[in-house]
This record gives structure tokens, C-alpha cells and sequence, in this order.
């Protein structure tokens, strides 16, 4: 029997979700009422079909009354058993459970906080087989694991939008994983949050002519800090991630250092993150070797096994940087590309969308020597090109420094996975400081992150200035 | 195995039929409303079908005396069939189903080299489809529009037809609206450009009189006994124009060629006695009945009534509800009312009805709408409960649709 007994809207409602569109344009929408981490009133609309409607008000009428963490609980299957739902029915009764779901995230989102249990622990998921294992690990541990993934970023017209990194189908892949274990599933919409921190500096570095990196912003600044915010409401004091890291204890304080595996070491992109974070973070996969962790996974049948690796920026989608940019409302205008005598070369369609070190995509030549971008000029609209070794630098400037532990040398990194370039780091006023390379480094771009290493540790990162 | 005696039923075969057998779903009583969908079936048909499905089980074709009998039995079927509607025995060929009917019409007259046909449309899928395939074998096929009212066009239908062509199709009644179009005056366009007419009759028989005497030029309907409170499995194409279609099953060569196979005397009795409840003397009267019945439902429901400015099948009610079709349907089902929708959910899309389209109603309206269909066991009753369970819903329905915006 489809229930509408509670069909309708909490007046002030403590979480909101909404599901649908498409092809069917089905709509549907929850809205919660708590009472402490109870959910004393769950209400929903409906303009779909009956499948969407009779899914919709079985979520409501099994919901109400339990705590939020069981409604976290309630997945697809157990929909489709509970409210009868016919094979041609399953697409349609999704749309309730994706609903119902952005509902559970925002009551999180919007501050409900559950009651702590000391057997918690909140995983992190992006939908991908790294976090799929360490989920599965932390269950079999006997923990109640709770997977927390960030919706941050649709867009549509990118190539491949299912590409970007929390995509509907990689947060629908991380609650189902959770739900065949009967785990509960938080999956929190940070889109606007996503694009005020992340996107948008990372487009207006870009109009400046830097090359910002997103991805160390994103952990550093945004991911790590609200994950955090969400595991203190949910009432753990541990959390884990599927990143390829390792932390190492230094007087107290942790330093994130390589993972053992060098192929899938992702220090770099931890090297903004709060210490006093990490100090609740565990990291299970950092002793361990990617293809490992993948020969595991398959093993349990986790269909995460197989998905796609976001290894570019996430929010691209598949695609190449100019058209993002343009549709992130950037212009790109031609102009010239010179050399440093200022000697015309050739043109370009848009400057902003090159980056210093870049070789490929100039279609520019002077006698038989490769020419390399050296700079942008993003006033003048001019790249700037020239020989390979003109991009060596041994001398760079940063800003906003953080160290984590003062060590006279340093191993420097200016991108993820590059060969580390000794030196010693100098410090100037208000966080700035110049690093001294032994060695030649080249490809070093304004807005990069350099995440400076003692060994394996991460001891001090900055943003390069020049 | 010894050879079964003649006369007597086996022991397997129930004693009798009842009537309840008819209105009982999951051991709890089913208000049936989807009449147009299919009849339940009539006690008095069954009891007519029974003797030639067990004792009177001759192939007509044979001379011997089971054989004979069978013949004996089958003439008499068509020609009843033939008199209830107002037509020559010799004018009705006997087929598997109302879609077999209307497909042996239409491609019974397109054997020979393409060329061009009018298909109205509100047809059926029985007929559009056809009509789809002829025109990827090269025909032109010309649609006749409907006005708004789901009536045909006529002057536009003057307008199309072309002397020359090889059929018109026009649906008798639709099963979508139960608005009953205007056959003499169709017939008389048709006649008038010397081109022949068939008459998808499948919904029309269910609730108005068929009367082809009087239908100038070369006519053709199509029947469906389960619309009737027949089995399904049977049906007829009748008419004058029957002699001058071509067959599309081959084979022994029965039914005057134009359908072989071993004659259906059982389906053909049922049919006879099918068409004679509801075509003989005591169906004007149930007719006006079931309308008033209709006419109390719709005036007490309130809701936009499809095609209601002129003359529709009896017992049709096509009511745009302004919420999900499929899933009033549902509603209605989980309180034991069988009633149906006006559009079909396939693959994740609601496909708008082709008739609703064809008649300026889309989208949202389209998508709200519900049959509701009477038939002669329809009661006050029942409309009294379709109205309570309505009273019941609506406000629940405008919360929900309301809650999800």
C-alpha cells in the first residue's frame, strides 16, 4: 500500500532533499523534523510515478520515529523489498532514495548532531575502489563505519561529467557499499562551498595567469576541514581515508609523509592540511601497495574495483582546460606569443590557458630549438615562450608558508609525484620564505604548491609566488 | 489410451461456472472499472462455448456426423453475427482476435504494388502499427487529424481522400476517449471517392449499435469477442468490403480463403452470443443505464472529462486528474478498484497516448489522465466507491504534488 499519510512538508524543517528531473521529470522531496538525532517527523512530496510515489512514502513511513543514523542506513534494496517495487520500477524508486538521502545530508549539514559512540568511525568515499577498501577493512574491524561523501561539483556540459571526482553515480556507488553493509551513508552537498573555495580561485588564478593546483586546496583548505566538521556531529573521534599516506609523529604533532607504495604516493596533496586534523585521521592504505589494495578489492566483489580513476583535475569532467575555463565565464582572447626579446613568434587563442613548462599546443618555432612556455603575461594576453633551460630556476620565492618542523634542508616538490630538488628553505616576514635548490628544478609555475620533505615527511608548504 | 467417451465432461472440468468466479482477485471482491481493457466474461457466453470445447469438438471440414454437427453449429454462429450487426453471412470472416481483424483489413488490401492510404489518428496500435509497416514498404500513408473534440475532421478527411486510394481507417469509438465518430457521414466521404472504409468496431461493439446495412460503398469492421464478454482469441472482420480483401494467412483455405486455419466454433458461438447481449434487444436499455451511471460518476468526481462535448461510448469516462495517472491508477488498485491509465510508463518515460496528442492534450494533462470504463455488472455501488476512494485520495494527492515543488 503506498502511505500517504505523511505526505506533505515540515514547516521548518531541520533537513531538505530533493530528487528528479530526467527523462520522466519525476520530482520528489523529504523534509525532516528532528528531535535531537530522532527523526520525529519525516515528510515527503511527490509528483511522479507510482513506483517513485510508493518508494518515497515507504522511506517516510520507515524512517519516522528512528534515529538518523538508521535512516542512513536504508538503502536502494531494501526499498525494493519493502515497497514492493517491480523490476521496470528500480530507476524510478531511486529518485525517492536519492532524495531521501540529500535530506539525511542536510539535517548534517545543517548542524544535527548525533550522539557520540566510541565505536564509530566515519569513512571517508569518493565512490572509488581506494575508499571502498577501507570501508570494507573497517567493518570487518568491527567498527559501526560510517561512509561520508562530498557532493562538490556537476557540471553537465563537461565531456564526461560521470568523470569528475562525486559524481551522482561515484556517491550512489559509496552508499550502496555502505548499504550492503548495513551501514549508514552521509552524503553531504558542499557544491556552493566547492565552488567558493576551490573552482572559483582556481579559475581566477588561471585569469591572473597563474597555475593554481586545485586538488592541494581542495584537501588542504576544504575537503579535510569539512569531513572533520561532519565527523564531530556524527559522533566519532576517528576517521579514515583511502589517500596513500603515512603519518609520522614529530614532538607531538603529525607530519603527513610518503605512502610506502612511491607509484600512488599522494603526500603532495596533503600538505595544507590542519595538523590538528590529522591528529584524528587514519590513513590504512598508506603502508600499503595500490595493486594490493586492487587484487583485494576484486577479491570481496567490489564493484569500485573497476571504476574510473580520477587522476585529473576532478572538475574538468574529461575535458581540457580552455573550454572549462570558458564556461566558467573566463574570455579568452588571441594575442601574441613572443620570445624574451619580446620577438613575435606566432599567436594564441587564449594565454590563460597555458602553462609554464608547456610544450605541446604552441605551434611556434625559432630555428631548431624546442621552445618551452616560460611565463604568462596575463595583462599584456602574452605567453611568453623560450628555451627548456630558461625554466630552470634554483631560486623560489613562496607565500603563505606553514611549518609543520624546522629542518635547515629540505627536499622540494612543486607537483605530485615529481623528483624531489634538495635545498634549504630561508625564511622571510609574514609567512614568506625563498627555497635554494641544489639542483636545477624546472616547470615551476606561480600558484603551484611547493610541499617541502624531510625524508618522507612533509615539514613545511607554501604557494609559489616566483 | 482408450478412446474418450462423447457427451460427458471430464471429471477435472468444474461442475459449474458462477458468476463470482468472475469478480474474485486474491479471495477479496475487485470493483472492476476497465471494461474498455477487456469484459469480464459472461456467464451466459461461457455456458454457450462450453459444449463445443468439450463434446461437440468436430473439425467442420469433415463429413462425418461430429464433423457435420460442427458446420451445422458454426454457420448458425455466423449467421447470427451476421444479423446482429446488419450484415450477409457470407460477409464475415472469422479470425483470431480484434488485431488479427484489423490487420488482415488493412493489409489485406495492400498485397499488390504501394500506394496510398488515409489512417486516422486516434487509431489503434492494431491498425497504426500496420499502417507503420506499410509505409516502410513504400506506401504512403496520409494521417486524418481529429478536432479537439477527438471527433475526425471532416472536412479535412474530404479534403485527403483521394479516389484511387486503397483504404481508409477510422476507429469506430476509441478505446482511449470512447468518443464514437461519425461512421455514416465517413462512409459516405469514402463511398462518394469510390475508396473502401474499415471500421476499427473492437471498442464500438461493446456500447453502440452497429448497423452496416444502411453504410454505402465497400465497408469493413473489425470485432473482438473479449471486448463483449467473449475469450480472448477471437475476432471478425465483416462487411461488404470483406469480398475484395486478399488473405494473409494461407492455408486450408477456410473462411472463403480469406482465413484458414480449423474453424473456432466455440469462438464462434461465443462471439454470436457475445454480440447478441450486447447488440440484441435488451442492450439499448442496459446502454442508457450504464450512461447514467457514467454521467453520476463524472458529475460527482468534478474533475476535466476528455471528449465530453459529444457523443461517447456509454460506460467511457477519460478524466484528467491533474496528479500522476499511473499512479491514481495504483491508489485505486490498493482499494480494490480496477480502473486504468490514459498514458503507458515505458523505460523510464511516460509516452504521452497517441490519441490524447492527437487531440491538443500533452504533457502534464496528458499524463493525469485515468479511464474509467462501466460495463453491464458496473453498479451504483460502485460508482459510489470510486467516489469515495476519490474524496479520500485528492486531498492526500495535492499535498504530495504540492510537497514537491
Amino acid at each position: 500500500m503506498i502511505d500517504l499519510s505523511r505526505a506533505g512538508a515540515v514547516a521548518r524543517p531541520d533537513g531538505e532533499g530533493r530528487a528528479g528531473g530526467g527523462r520522466c521529470n519525476d520530482r520528489v522531496r523529504f523534509t525532516l523534523g528532528l528531535v535531537g538525532d530522532r527523526l520525529e517527523q519525516v515528510r515527503f512530496g511527490a509528483d511522479a510515478c507510482a513506483a517513485t510515489t510508493a518508494a518515497a512514502a515507504w522511506l517516510a513511513a520507515r524512517a519516522e520515529g528512528g534515529l538518523l543514523l538508521d535512516a542512513a542506513r536504508l538503502g536502494l534494496a531494501e526499498v525494493l523489498v519493502g515497497a514492493a517495487i517491480e523490476p521496470a520500477g528500480v530507476d524510478c524508486a531511486l529518485t525517492a532514495v536519492d532524495a531521501f538521502h540529500a535530506s539525511i545530508g542536510d539535517a548534517v549539514a545543517r548542524g544535527a548532531v548525533v550522539s557520540a559512540d566510541p565505536n564509530r568511525v566515519v569513512v571517508a568515499m569518493s565512490g572509488g575502489v581506494d575508499s571502498a577498501m577501507v570501508l570494507t577493512q573497517t567493518v570487518a574491524e568491527g567498527y559501526e563505519a560510517v561512509g561520508v561523501t562530498l557532493r562538490l561539483w556537476i557540471d553537465p556540459e563537461a565531456p564526461s561529467p560521470e568523470r569528475a571526482c562525486c559524481a551522482p553515480s561515484a556517491v550512489r556507488a559509496a552508499r550502496d557499499l555502505c548499504h550492503q553493509n548495513d551501514m549508514p551513508h552521509i552524503a553531504l552537498d558542499l557544491r556552493d562551498d566547492f565552488r567558493a573555495v576551490v573552482v572559483d580561485p582556481f579559475v581566477a588564478g588561471y585569469a591572473a595567469g597563474e597555475t593554481p593546483n586545485p586538488c592541494t586546496t581542495c584537501n588542504g583548505a576544504f575537503r579535510f576541514d569539512a569531513i572533520d566538521r561532519a565527523v564531530q556531529r556524527l559522533g566519532a573521534s576517528t576517521w579514515r581515508t583511502g589517500h596513500y599516506v603515512q603519518l609520522v609523529d614529530h614532538a607531538g604533532t603529525p607530519l603527513v609523509a610518503r605512502g610506502v607504495d612511491a607509484t600512488k604516493d599522494q603526500s603532495y596533496m596533503l600538505a595544507l592540511v590542519d595538523p590538528e586534523i590529522l591528529t584524528r585521521v587514519q590513513f590504512p592504505l598508506g603502508a600499503r601497495k595500490k595493486v594490493d589494495v586492487q587484487h583485494e578489492a576484486a577479491e570481496h566483489g567490489l564493484a569500485a574495483a573497476k571504476a574510473l580513476e580520477s587522476q585529473e583535475v576532478c572538475f574538468l569532467g574529461g575535458g581540457a582546460l580552455a573550454p572549462f575555463l570558458e564556461r566558467q565565464g573566463v574570455t579568452m582572447t588571441p594575442g601574441p606569443i613572443v620570445d624574451e626579446d619580446g620577438v613575435e613568434l606566432g599567436t594564441h587563442a587564449g594565454a590563460l590557458a597555458f602553462t609554464p613548462g608547456q610544450r605541446r599546443g604552441l605551434g611556434v618555432s625559432r630555428g631548431t630549438e624546442a621552445l618551452h612556455v616560460l611565463r604568462i603575461d596575463a595583462p599584456a594576453n602574452t605567453v611568453i615562450v623560450g628555451t627548456v633551460g630558461r625554466l630552470r630556476r634554483r631560486e623560489v620565492s613562496l607565500r603563505d608558508v606553514q611549518v609543520r618542523a624546522d629542518t635547515p634542508r629540505i627536499d622540494a616538490c612543486f607537483r605530485m609525484r615529481s623528483t624531489p630538488v634538495a635545498g634549504r628553505l630561508e625564511h622571510g616576514p609574514n609567512a614568506t620564505a625563498t627555497v635554494y635548490l641544489e639542483t636545477d628544478a624546472h616547470q615551476i609555475a606561480p600558484g603551484q604548491v611547493a610541499a617541502l620533505y624531510d625524508g618522507e615527511c612533509i615539514v613545511a608548504a607554501g604557494i609559489v609566488v616566483g | 489410451m482408450g478412446r474418450g467417451r462423447v457427451g460427458q465432461l471430464s471429471p477435472a472440468f468444474p461442475a459449474a461456472v458462477t458468476p463470482q468466479l468472475f469478480v474474485r482477485c486474491d479471495n477479496a471482491r475487485v470493483i472492476y472499472l476497465d471494461h474498455a481493457a477487456t469484459a469480464p466474461p459472461e456467464p451466459r457466453v461461457v455456458e454457450a462455448m462450453l459444449p463445443h470445447l468439450t463434446e461437440r469438438f468436430g473439425n467442420p471440414s469433415e463429413p462425418h456426423a461430429l464433423g457435420r454437427q460442427a458446420r451445422a453449429d458454426l454457420d448458425a454462429a455466423r449467421e447470427e453475427i451476421a444479423s446482429l450487426v446488419g450484415a450477409d453471412p457470407s460477409d464475415v470472416v472469422l479470425t483470431g482476435g480484434g488485431t488479427e481483424a484489423d490487420n488482415l483489413a488493412v493489409l489485406g488490401r495492400a498485397q499488390g504494388q504501394p500506394g496510398r492510404m488515409v489512417v486516422s489518428a486516434i487509431e489503434h496500435p492494431a491498425v497504426r502499427r500496420t499502417a507503420e509497416v506499410l509505409a516502410r514498404r513504400g506506401w504512403e500513408i496520409a494521417v486524418a487529424p481529429v478536432l479537439p473534440n477527438g471527433r475526425l475532421d471532416l472536412i479535412e478527411l474530404w479534403d485527403l481522400v483521394q479516389t484511387g486510394d486503397a483504404l481508409v481507417c477510422v476507429m469506430g469509438a476509441s478505446n482511449v476517449t470512447g468518443v464514437v465518430q461519425p461512421i455514416a457521414d465517413i462512409a459516405a466521404i469514402c463511398a462518394e471517392h469510390a475508396v473502401p472504409l474499415h471500421v476499427d468496431d473492437v471498442q464500438t461493439a461493446a456500447g453502440a449499435e452497429l448497423d452496416l446495412s444502411d453504410l454505402p460503398g465497400r465497408v469493413t469492421i473489425a470485432l473482438a469477442a473479449h471486448k463483449l464478454g467473449g475469450p480472448r482469441g477471437v475476432g471478425a472482420v465483416i462487411g461488404t468490403g470483406v469480398q475484395s480483401l486478399d488473405p494473409i494467412v494461407f492455408g486450408g483455405g477456410q473462411e472463403g480463403g480469406l482465413r484458414s486455419g480449423t474453424e473456432d466454433v466455440a469462438g464462434a458461438v461465443a462471439l454470436a452470443a457475445a454480440l447478441r447481449i450486447r447488440q440484441g434487444a435488451q442492450a439499448p436499455a442496459e446502454r442508457v443505464r450504464r450512461a447514467a451511471l457514467r454521467d453520476d460518476l463524472e458529475a460527482r468526481l468534478a474533475l476535466p472529462v476528455v471528449g465530453v462535448e459529444v457523443e461517447r461510448l456509454p460506460g467511457h469516462a477519460l478524466l484528467l486528474t491533474g496528479y500522476r495517472g499511473d499512479t491514481v491508477v495504483r491508489l485505486f488498485d490498493e482499494r480494490g478498484i480496477a480502473i486504468s491509465a490514459g498514458s503507458a510508463c515505458a523505460s523510464g518515460e511516460t509516452l504521452p497516448d497517441a490519441t490524447l496528442t492527437a487531440m491538443d492534450i500533452h504533457g502534464d494533462a496528458a499524463r493525469s489522465a485515468i479511464r474509467i470504463t462501466l460495463g453491464p455488472t458496473s453498479t451504483a455501488a460502485d460508482v459510489d466507491a470510486v467516489v469515495a476512494a476519490w474524496t479520500e485520495l485528492a486531498p492526500a494527492l495535492q499535498l504530495a504534488t504540492e510537497a514537491s515543488a
